[in-house]
Formats: structure tokens, sequence, C-alpha cells
């Protein structure tokens, strides 16, 4: 089921394959990066018993590479999205975060501490500013920052491409693409380890859909986190380092 | 404090909606705030006003309990007097009950002094005691009584009782009508100045306490002092200054009385001291029937062993008709001035509480439930706090109002406050802040919001509350006025009805006023109030409002409460911040609901 296109392998010199008992699927060529996150045999329905809009799904994701989840409408690309990113757990099947079970850890830590979800509608709160929105997710993290926060606000929004002075703005005064960039900016703000990203590039113009895609991919390579994109954009899929392709199920 | 900083910052963003609920909390706090300080403050004067003071008791027979009682034994002719003797214990009705069985009843129920000092010494509490003792002589040529006229005119009632004056006796003789008096229903202390016959009363006493208690008020002595009370000082007397000055005697003078059974037995008593009494009271207006004796200024003062030296006293009388004017009313066995000796004894103890486990203690120790133990001052209290009472309550309902009101508010304004930020709820626990902290953080905003309201709140009442409850009071006080004034329009007189403060009624129509209705139990209940109203409300209340009646002087004036202290006080605070909390919970608790019930999937869906 799984199309691992083999494009880049580079500069992005993480920690050697460890995972072994998880990648077990894929066919990727030697040297493998590490695998923070995989799918390993899910099946989801939303009631017990019921259809199955995932069946049985196996994937590694690993450090420092952009993947795409492509599919069409009703593949399950938003299922995918909410298992991966923690929101509800597979109904079979796990869910391993650097090898150990989801379903058995803590997922609002894991939320809050590990993954950073751009949502399709950036689910930013419109009463707080740019700044705000995002010192709200690193407070939430619980991690411990060794600079002010304000100094680190304004860096993130230098690495979305935001004008420091964004960060006193209300999100309503914002354009999307501006939008987008702030999300991008709050999943960053806690340096999590992977990033989720749903239809990131939906409703923006060809030049802001680059833009983002780079910011993206100097993520995964510079920084060497894993990047994970759900989108039925061709353009953004040919941007990525790998495609994991959902097909729809048969009824 | 990730939580605290988010409510905090929560709270200053949403100005608006936060300053509505500041509000609505503060009025409700104030509300609260007065309610609670009334409540308080009404406790406080209900447990202190008589925590501190003295406390008077007595214990007297429940003579409806007694009649019945010896009606059943008796069981003959009860259909006859049972309604009579509940209203009044000696109305004359058609049919003649069994008065014989009925007074050999009431004798035999008689208390003793070894019985009142046996029941003071049963008390766990400490208690006071002092008593009096009552008796009547006749004068002899040499020592008239004090009296304006020797006619017997009934109609001279009239000038006397009004007039207020010292010499408002009337006639000398001594009615047989009269001897109905007795021993009063509880707390019998007018009893025995209205006693009979005689020309004078000779009062024993038995402690420097018992004299201040005198049943005709306070009094000052013109001229030398009071006697003592042991045996070294009997036969002193002091005497009235008005009696002293119609006989032209000073102290020292020597006076010689006669017993009352007529026969040779005279009495010599030596004055020590001449009084006058502080009060001009007339109380001594008995009607044509009254004797001197029952007038104030014959009273004669001694001490209670004088009266022993004399074989006045109780102890030395025979049991059978001891203590109990009432059996020799009508009946022809002759009366001798020890026969009808009264004793009246009176119990001190140091506050309501000492009061009531008294009361109690003295059922256990075996008083027959024939007794009644009772205190004027308690009683007198009690009365003097309804306007308070009814005002307690009025809180409490103010309070039960605004608090169940503002409960529904909050718990509306949450509600729709928690749907508006559903939203808010979705992005929170999807960046992965647990529901628990979001459900804390949205609690902690309303509850700094309403601690917010609730001290202004508090300020506000604090500074009401005073003012407003002595307004409020003020209200119950003179609504409590004008019932009794109704009362009075109906009746044209002041009814004969407890709690009534006593107004000036016009004089006794009846001929027969009497100085207490419960004592006397004379024919007429009607005009019975009159006479005791007339100086209850000018000068008895001021000096005496307790001990001039006893529990069943009706027409006593009662000074109501008036004055209530409801500054607020750290207790109304604490309850205050309590109430806050528990609203505040209560309605958090649809907030925490909706919450917990919050899948962060929705987020997904919430699309805002």
């Amino acid at each position: 089921m799984t199309t691992a296109t083999t494009t880049v392998e580079t500069v992005d010199t993480t920690a050697p394959a460890d995972a072994t008992t998880t990648a077990v699927e894929t066919a990727t060529p030697s040297p493998e990066p590490r695998v923070v996150l995989a799918m390993d045999h899910v099946s989801y329905s939303y009631t017990k018993g019921g259809k199955k809009v995932v069946d049985d799904l196996s994937h590694d994701f690993h450090a420092g590479r952009v993947i795409s989840i492509v599919g069409p409408s009703g593949a399950g690309k938003t299922t995918v999205l909410s298992l991966l990113s923690g929101l509800t757990g597979p109904t079979e099947g796990r869910i391993l975060y650097n090898g150990d079970d989801l379903a058995r850890s803590d997922r609002y830590r894991f939320r809050s501490h590990d993954i950073g979800v751009i949502f399709q509608s950036f689910n930013l709160l419109p009463a707080l500013t740019v700044e705000e929105n995002i010192t709200l997710s690193m407070e939430a993290s619980g991690k411990t920052f060794d600079r002010p926060k304000h100094d680190l606000v304004v860096e993130l929004l230098a690495k979305v491409r935001l004008p420091a002075e964004y960060a006193n703005e209300r999100i309503l005064h914002l354009s999307g693409g501006e939008q987008q960039r702030v999300a991008i900016a709050r999943a960053l703000g806690y340096d999590p380890d992977i990033i989720l990203a749903d239809e990131p590039t939906g409703n923006l113009d060809m030049a802001t859909q680059d833009d983002i895609m780079a910011i993206f991919r100097s993520l995964a390579h510079e920084e060497g986190k894993c990047v994970i994109i759900v989108t039925h954009s061709p353009a953004v899929a040919d941007q990525s380092d790998e495609v994991f392709e959902l097909k729809p199920l048969r009824r | 404090m990730f939580v605290l900083k988010n409510a905090w910052r929560s709270v200053v963003r949403n100005k608006g909606r936060n300053i509505l609920i500041v509000v609505i909390v503060a009025i409700i706090a104030a509300a609260a705030t007065i309610g609670l300080s009334i409540r308080n403050a009404a406790e406080t004067a209900r447990e202190t006003g008589l925590a501190s003071t003295n406390v008077t008791a007595t214990i007297g027979m429940d003579r409806e309990a007694m009649m019945n009682k010896a009606k059943q034994t008796a069981s003959s002719d009860s259909s006859g007097s049972s309604s009579d003797s509940s209203s009044d214990s000696s109305s004359d009705s058609s049919k003649q009950p069994d008065f014989g069985s009925m007074r050999d009843a009431l004798d035999q129920n008689a208390l003793t002094l070894a019985d009142y000092q046996k029941y003071a010494k049963a008390s766990s509490v400490n208690v006071g005691t002092y008593y009096t003792e009552t008796t009547s002589v006749n004068g002899t040529d040499a020592f008239q009584p004090v009296e304006s006229t020797t006619s017997n005119e009934a109609n001279s009632t009239d000038s006397s009782s009004s007039s207020g004056s010292s010499d408002s006796s009337d006639s000398a003789t001594s009615g047989d009508a009269q001897g109905e008096g007795g021993q009063g229903g509880p707390g019998g202390m007018g009893g025995g100045m209205g006693m009979d016959s005689g020309d004078f009363s000779l009062v024993g006493f038995s402690s420097d306490e018992a004299v201040a208690a005198a049943a005709n008020g306070t009094f000052t002595m013109s001229s030398g002092k009071v006697f003592g009370y042991d045996s070294s000082s009997d036969g002193d007397v002091i005497i009235s200054k008005a009696l002293a000055d119609f006989n032209g005697l000073k102290v020292g003078d020597t006076i010689t009385v006669a017993d009352l059974s007529g026969d040779d037995t005279t009495y010599e008593l030596t004055i020590v001291g001449i009084y006058k009494n502080a009060t001009s009271s007339n109380t001594g207006a008995n009607g044509p029937m009254g004797g001197t004796s029952s007038d104030p200024d014959n009273a004669i003062y001694t001490s209670v062993s004088t009266l022993k030296k004399l074989g006045l006293s109780t102890e030395s009388t025979s049991s059978t008709d001891s203590s109990d004017s009432s059996s020799s009313s009508d009946s022809a066995a002759t009366q001798t001035s020890a026969s009808r000796t009264q004793l009246s004894f009176t119990y001190v103890l140091g506050g309501k509480s000492d009061y009531e486990t008294f009361v109690k203690d003295v059922e256990k120790a075996g008083l027959d439930d024939t007794y009644t133990v009772s205190s004027a001052d308690v009683e007198n209290y009690e009365s003097s706090l309804v306007p308070l009472d009814n005002l307690a309550k009025f809180a409490l309902t103010l309070l039960i109002i605004v608090l169940a009101v503002g409960a529904v508010v909050l718990v509306v304004l949450n509600l729709f406050n928690v749907r508006e930020r559903k939203y808010e709820v979705g992005v929170l626990t999807a960046i992965g802040i647990r529901k628990s902290k979001v459900a804390a953080q949205f609690v902690t905003e309303l509850l700094i919001v309403t601690m917010i309201g609730i001290a202004l709140g508090v300020a506000g009442g604090a500074a009401a509350s005073v003012p407003v409850s002595n307004q409020l009071l003020a209200q119950q006080v003179s609504s409590q006025e004008s019932e009794a004034s109704s009362r009075q329009a109906q009746f044209g007189r002041d009814a004969n009805m407890p709690g009534a403060p006593g107004g000036s009624g016009d004089s006794s129509s009846n001929g027969s006023s009497s100085e207490d209705s419960s004592s006397q139990g004379s024919s007429s209940s009607n005009g019975s109030s009159n006479g005791s109203s007339d100086s209850g409300s000018s000068d008895a209340q001021s000096s005496q409002p307790a001990r001039s009646s006893g529990p069943g002087g009706f027409s006593q004036a009662v000074d109501y409460v008036s004055e209530i202290d409801a500054t607020v006080n750290l207790k109304v605070v604490g309850q205050l911040v309590l109430i806050g909390l528990a609203l505040t919970l209560v309605s958090a608790l649809a907030g925490i609901v909706a919450i917990i019930r919050y899948e962060p999937l929705q987020i997904l869906a919430d699309r805002s």
C-alpha cells in the first residue's frame, strides 16, 4: 500500500535506524533515518463494530523528512490526521511514538509536547494576539525556556517570515496566509519532534504556497523535524520528500 | 500557575461580560450581607441580651392543670367549670364547681419554703434566692393606715386610680370578694399586695436583693436606714413617708399593729427608717373592695426574721392553710395574720441559659407538673424581641430568595459563557491542555469575578446594613405597635392580650380595676388591666419593667428592641465567602460538565 518515493537523502544526518521492530513494511534504501512516528496495522471506525474508515494501515514516519499523505476524498485523510495527532486512538493496531504505544501513554502530553499540529482552519484563538496564541502553546507544553518568551516569539515570527510587529496584532486582523504562518509558529513554539499540517496550503495563492512549503522543508532538512502534511494538492506532494497515498476503501 | 495566569488573562479580556457578572454578584452579595448581618445581630441580641444580666425566676402553680387534676379526683360537677377555669381561674359560673375539693387541691400543692430551697439546691447552676413573706395586720387606735376617705362608695375608685397619687385607696372594709385573690398565678409577686382585708401589709424580706425587688417598686430612704436581716434587728421596720406623716411618726418610734383575727394579739414594731417610694404608683387602686393594705403607702417593710419571731412566717403556721389565702375567702374560718401569710420566692440566675438549665433541673428534681417555672425577665425580654424575630424571619426570606435568584442567574450566565467558548475549549484541548486544567481555568475565572463581586457587595452591604436594618426594625416595631393600637381601637382600651404595650385606657368603668389581673383573678376580667396600665405606661415601666408584674402582666408595656447592631463582622464575611464559593461551584458545574464532555476530536469540525 505504501509508495515510498526515494527522492532526497539530503543533509539530514539524524540518528541511525533503531526501530527495526516497527519498520517492517518500508522498503526505503539504506541510510535509514530515525523512525519517530509509526502506524502499526491501524484500523479505525467511529462506532464500535461499525464501518471502518481506516483499515489496517501501517507506515513509518522518519525524522528529517517531509511526508505528504494524499488520497481522494473519503480515503480517511482526516482520520489518519487525528490518529497521528493523538486527538483520538485507533480501534485496532497501534500508533507508536519513538517506539512507545500512544494508547498507553498520555495523549495530552503527546499533543502539547511532542507534536505540533497546524489545523486546516488554523484554530487560533481570535480574542488573543499573535504573541498570546504562540505563548499559550508554549506554556501548555510545560517546557522551560532559557530565553524570554517574547524573544522566542519574535524569532519564530522571523522563521515563518512575519515581521516582529505582528506580535501584538489580533488574529482577525491577519490574512489567511498570515494566520497560517502564525499557526505554524504556534506549532513550532515548543520545539516538537513532529509537525503535522492539515491542508496547509488549502486556500493560499501559489506564491504563498511555495513559501510555506519552503518553511516546512527547511524545518525537516535543517532542524531534523518529521513534517507530515495531509493534502490533496499534487503540487504539495511534489515538493515533499515522501508521499504516503491512501486508497479509498472498497465498499 | 498556568491555569491562574490564563484565567486572569481571560478575565481581563472579557471585561464587558465580567463586569456584568460582578455587578450581579455584588447586588446579591449586598443583599445577602444585610440579611446575614441582621440574622447575626438578632441572634447575638437574643443570646447576649440576658446572658450577662441576672434573671429572676419564680415557681408558680399552673392552676389550670391543678384544677383539672382536682376535678379528675373529685369527678363531680366537672362540666360546669371546665370552660371557665381555663379562661379565668375563679370566674363565677352559674353552676357551682366543687370549690372545696379545688381549694384542697390548691392547698395541698402549695410549696413551702423548704420546697423552694430544695429546688434551688437541686440545680446545677449557681442559683441565688430571695423571698418575701407578706401578711396583713390591722391598725390600732394609735396607728392608722393612710386613706383618703372612710366612705364605702364605689365611685371613689375613678378618682383614685387615675390620680396616681398616694392617697388612692378607698375603703377600709375588708370585702369578702377581695379574698379571692390569693397566691397569684405563676409568679404571684403582685399577689401579696393585692391580698385583702387588713389595714397594713406587713412584708418580710429575706435580703437586700428582695428589698430591691419589692413589689411596690424601688424606694429611697428619707430618714433612717433599712433594717438588718439577722435576729438582732428583729422588730425593726421601715414605713412609708406618707404613713409616717399621717401618723406623725419618726424614726425610733414604736408602732403597734393588731392581728387580723381580731383578738387581742398585737405586735410591737420599731421604726428604724422611713422610705419614700421612687414611683408614685397607684398600684393599690384595687377598687371599692380593696383594703388599705394594698395601698403601697400602707406597706410596712421588715425582715423575714422579724416575721418569724412574731410567729407570722409561713413556717410558723399550720401547713394546711398556710400561704394560700384563697382557702379562707368565703369560708367562715377565722383569719389570723399568720394564716394569711404568703410566700413569694424568687430565684436569681446568672443568665438566660442558666435559667433554662434551672428549669430542667427543677423538673428533674421532682417538681410536679402542676407547677411552672417562669421568669418575668425572660418573658418580657422575649416579647421585646418580637419585632427583631420578625425581622430575622424577613431577613431569612430575603436571603433565600436572593441566593436562589442569584444562583439561577449565575448558572444561566455561565452556561451561555461556556457555549460561547466551546471553540476555545476545543483549541485548548487540541493543543494538549488537559480538560481538568481547562475546567479549573474556567472555574478560576468565575471565582475571580465572583470574589470581586462579593468584595464590592460586602463593602456596600456593610455600609448599608446598619441604617437599613434599623429602618426595617423600626418598621417592624411600628407595625407591632399599630397592631396593638388597632386592638385598642377595637376594645376602646388596651386589649388584655400579651405583648400589647400599655397605653392609657380610660379608667375602670367597671369599678374593679385590679393591680394585677393574674393575681386578682376576680370576677371581671374586663376592667382588670386598666389600673396598671395607667401607672405602667408612665412610671413603673421605667423603673422596674420586669418585676412590677408577673408573667401574666398582660398590659405590661413592652420596650421593643428598637436598635440592632447589624455591623458586618468576620463571621458574616466568612459566611458570605462560603456562600460565594458554593454559588460559584454550582454555577460552574454547568461549564465543567460541558468541558468534560468535549471531545478534542470535535475541533476538526469546529472550523470557526
